[in-house]
């Protein structure tokens, strides 16, 4: 990296003088002052230029013969022309020679209309050729993988594709077979192009040579809408691109002009291709109330104006309970509705704050801040599953010369090559705070990346990791947050414990819920249990789901793509969504619905979009002080970093046996497994032994487990896995179906659960 | 204005008195049509039955009424409908909205949409006037007949 104070050289372009930063190249020289030079192959993202597509050449005096300005830094007195006949001529002769095999399929390539290859023979182009030969023909399209499909023919071989897997995503998995006109792409031994990122290689394509197969003819530019919005998938916040036609989400990307701060365009194939879900046979599209008839569909005027009737009910209890995801609006009026009901308590379903806050309090990073870390740390968690983005951001800080090490008990997918491994016992964190501090030793850009759910469980490794990082020079945080939900209701204050232990000793009349399911996650059977004893429960909710079957009055309610509102991500950063499409006929915001309520109970909230609501929040509440809706803009912008909290005690974990370890991948999350554009790349929930132990367990080589804890007894799939610790059971949790969730105490706390061999009735079906 | 004048006006009187009506009788007469007369739309088939249109939606691009609106779909071996890879699974004009500019037919890369002669468009509700892509498939059911300034075909108007 060059640093910022070097002076800049001045170098004449088409006969204007232009001010470049020295090691600048040309191309972007000139684009800083509105002088366009083609490009195909040069994607500043990728890493270094390769200058394959011979698209920018440009006449530089002095030199011999045209250069490519992609690949030419900038030189002190460079003249540069761009326009000359030279230059002219050969930009034909290059397009000429790019289309000598293409197909020129234009009308029936989804590309088209948006291809830069198009767009460049139009601008530079010769408008037509001299080429008479046949063209190269393939069969087509050939699937890359069920996701990503490949056309040969129109392929100009610019290698993005083939350096976004070698160089950002690290799999290496694509690669050019063959040479000259017979190009093209593949995986080595052909095996389906499969990763967590793969369709990022569409976004970069140039041509139509790579396209997505669940968008394969659905629609052409002109038909279609894009909005600019957020992935609540996972807390990282990536930025994306909708695509609407006729209603629906048809397609997501990243963004054209990529949040650099967060995602840098990349987004996980999750993000991409969850959109499926919302509308999956299973969406709640109409409003159902139970009354004297039964259950039954109504608008949802009348079964707001239901609720709003139970409400204004005098002396009734209220509590409100929060899932994901859930925007900061909705978590405001959920908090301004409480205070018209008697201060009704509020919960989110997530991690207990306790302990974290020592963590809270150090000094936050922004995921781009990544980049020029000398020292990467990540304790606990697992980024490449369950915060996919990181990933990208790590093998690239890796790139920049830091030093990355993995401090935790799971086996990960940037172990050995992006991340020095040091394997953990699980539930003994706390034991490896003298390696981390090794590692910290020294540097002054270091920054931490902490798991939320593995530190609470280990308040005392919290504040021991606090500590150490707040006595390191330079040293900052992020936490890498469990849910897409969590930071931004935690911004307001809102707790993730007390509604449960409330409608236990019976103090709830109406429970409201808001995208929240308990009885699948942590603590689902004693969360089912408590639920029986709610008089009246009014879900929110975007699926059907088992409070929705249970609820006297449940609401459709928009998913984060297709509402407005913010999300507050890991790295504490406000981000707006924007809707992507209007949803179903039958749904309404969750924040319009919990207006709603506030009008037919008679006290109406005076917010009329979500962004006046964030508005209003945001004089109200200390981390969005200053901030205003305009002000998060297309970029978002970063919230105030919270006080933090004291230490707490060390926890024990409940139960007996081996210490459970569990990961919540988002390509195993309720959305992922609705979307049917997944199945190919889906996690399934299992447990994982070591060999050793499970040999030692007795259940070596059988296809399933009981795994037992003090809260559920879940039959598991079972796969064994030498890299995992053997004093450890990990748990991945895929589909909530699989209620192994419920296997955890409802605070997400340590637990230890018993393996034992099934009965054998319970594998036979 | 002298007395001549109105000679002369009345001399155009008695001179258009004794011309030929040109009153046609509609609608048992058409109003002949010249070739490039832009009517009802028509699609079109290759000679082996595929359709020419592979539901590239650059007509619906094209068109200032916004009238056009095509969903594309795939081909399948089993399920071959157009000669390309791929095929307009819907294929609807809003003829209520249609301006017949013929831009269309224009945009069209593989000739599969034209505008035919055909100009009896009216239908007692507005969703008929919705036409579907079985409905553009087929020839128009009235066709006018030919201006006889056309070379090849004069038709003495009031006798088509």
């Amino acid at each position: 990296m060059s640093e910022p104070d070097e002076a800049p050289v001045i170098i004449t372009i088409n006969g204007q003088a232009v001010e470049a930063r020295k090691g600048a190249m040309l191309v972007d020289a000139a684009k800083a002052v509105g002088v366009e030079i083609p490009v195909f192959c040069y994607e500043p993202r990728l890493g270094k230029p390769i200058g394959a597509c011979r698209m920018c050449l440009v006449e530089v005096e002095g030199m011999r013969g045209l250069q490519t300005a992609c690949s030419t830094p900038v030189a002190r007195d460079m003249v540069v022309n761009t326009t000359s006949d030279q230059v002219k001529d050969a930009q034909n002769g290059v397009l000429e020679l790019l289309l000598a095999n293409h197909p020129l399929d234009c009308p029936v390539c989804d590309k088209g209309g948006e291809c830069p290859l198009q767009d460049r023979t139009f601008q530079f182009g010769p408008g037509e050729t001299r080429i008479l030969e046949p063209k190269n023909h393939f069969p087509k399209p050939l699937d890359l993988s069920p996701l990503v499909a490949l056309d040969r023919e129109r392929c100009i071989a610019c290698f993005r594709c083939v350096r976004f897997s070698e160089d950002v995503a690290e799999d290496g998995q694509l690669t050019f077979h063959e040479r000259g006109d017979s190009t093209e792409i593949a995986t080595f031994s052909g095996e389906p192009y499969e990763g967590r990122f793969t369709g990022n290689t569409i976004d970069l394509c140039p041509v139509g040579a790579l396209t997505s197969n669940p968008y394969r003819f659905v629609s052409r530019p002109w038909d279609i809408k894009n909005a600019p919005s957020i992935c609540a998938g996972c807390s990282v916040g990536c930025n994306l691109e909708i695509t609407e036609r006729d209603g629906e989400i048809k397609r997501v990307t990243g963004r054209p002009d990529p949040n650099m701060a967060v995602e840098e365009g990349w987004i996980c194939d999750r993000g991409r291709w969850a959109f499926p879900a919302l509308t999956a046979g299973d969406r709640l599209v109409m409003p159902e109330i139970v009354d004297q008839v039964g259950r039954r569909h109504v608008r949802i005027e009348r079964a707001v104006g239901d609720a709003g009737a139970i409400l204004r009910r005098s002396g009734i209890r209220v509590a409100f309970l929060l899932g994901t995801p859930v925007t900061v609006e909705d978590g405001f009026l959920a908090l301004e509705l409480s205070h018209l009901l008697d201060d009704a308590p509020v919960a989110r379903l997530g991690v207990s704050d306790d302990g974290l806050g020592p963590l809270r309090a150090l000094p936050g990073a922004q995921m781009h801040d990544m980049d020029g870390a000398d020292v990467i740390v990540m304790v606990g968690g697992d980024p490449s599953s369950q915060q996919p983005v990181t990933e990208l951001r790590l093998r690239k800080a890796r790139r920049n010369g830091a030093r990355v090490a993995m401090v935790g008990p799971r086996p990960t997918a940037l172990d050995g090559n992006t991340a020095e491994a040091l394997r953990t016992v699980p539930g003994r964190l706390g034991d490896a705070m003298d390696v981390v501090a090794e590692r910290l030793l020294g540097s002054s850009r270091a920054i931490v990346l902490w798991d939320e759910c593995d530190l609470a469980a280990e308040p005392v490794a919290a504040d021991a990791l606090a500590r150490l990082v707040a006595s390191t020079p330079g040293a900052r945080a992020i936490e890498l947050a469990a849910d897409v939900s969590g930071p931004g209701l935690r911004a307001l204050g809102i707790p993730a414990t007390g509604v449960l232990e409330q409608i236990e000793a019976g103090e709830v009349d109406v429970l409201i819920t808001v995208k929240a399911d308990p009885t699948t996650g942590p603590g689902g059977t004693r969360w089912a249990a408590a639920l029986n004893q709610v008089p009246t429960v009014i879900a929110l909710s975007t699926h059907r789901s088992p409070i929705v079957d249970l609820a006297a009055i449940a609401i459709p309610v928009l998913y984060g793509l297709e509402e407005a509102g913010t999300l507050v991500s890991m790295a504490g950063r406000a981000q707006r969504l924007r809707p992507g499409a209007i949803g179903p006929e039958g749904a309404a915001a969750a924040w319009e619905v919990l207006v709603g309520l506030s009008h037919r109970m008679g006290q109406p909230l005076p917010d009329r979009t979500a962004a006046q609501a964030f508005d209003r929040m945001a004089k109200r509440f200390p981390a969005f002080s200053g901030l205003t809706c305009t002000d998060l803009g297309l970029l978002g912008a970063p919230i105030a970093a919270g006080t933090g909290g004291p230490a707490a005690p060390a926890r024990r974990a409940e139960g007996e046996g081996l210490a459970l370890v569990v990961s919540t991948p988002v390509f195993g999350d309720a959305t992922a497994h609705r979307s049917d554009a997944l199945d190919c790349v889906r996690e399934e929930t299992h447990l994982g032994l070591c060999p050793a132990e499970a040999d030692r367990l007795g259940v070596s080589g059988s296809t399933h487990v009981r795994v037992t804890t003090p809260f559920a007894s879940v039959l598991l799939p079972l796969v064994e896995d030498h890299r995992l610790h053997e004093a450890g059971a990990y748990l991945v949790l895929g589909d909530p179906a699989s209620m192994a969730a419920t296997l955890l105490p409802a605070d997400r706390g340590p637990v230890c659960a018993v393996i034992s061999a099934p009965v054998a009735q319970e594998v036979g079906a | 204005m002298g007395r001549l004048d109105a000679l002369k006006g009345f001399g155009v009187t008695f001179r258009t008195l004794l011309t030929k009506p040109v009153t046609i009788g509609y609608p048992e007469h058409k109003t002949p049509v010249y070739p490039r007369f832009r009517g009802r739309h028509r699609l079109w088939l290759h000679d082996d039955g595929l359709e020419k249109c592979v539901g590239c939606s650059l007509c619906a691009a094209a068109c200032p009424a916004d009238c056009i609106r095509v969903v594309a779909e795939e081909n399948t071996p089993e399920h071959r409908v157009s000669a390309g890879e791929r095929y307009a699974r819907i294929y609807e004009i809003n003829m209520a909205r249609c301006i017949f500019c013929g831009y269309c037919e224009i945009a069209c890369p593989f000739d599969a949409i034209t505008l035919e002669h055909s100009y009896e468009l009216s239908e007692y509700t507005r969703e008929a006037l919705i036409y579907t892509k079985d409905v553009l498939l087929e020839p128009a059911p009235k066709q006018p007949p030919l201006h006889p300034n056309v070379p090849g075909g004069p038709i003495p108007p009031g006798e088509a």
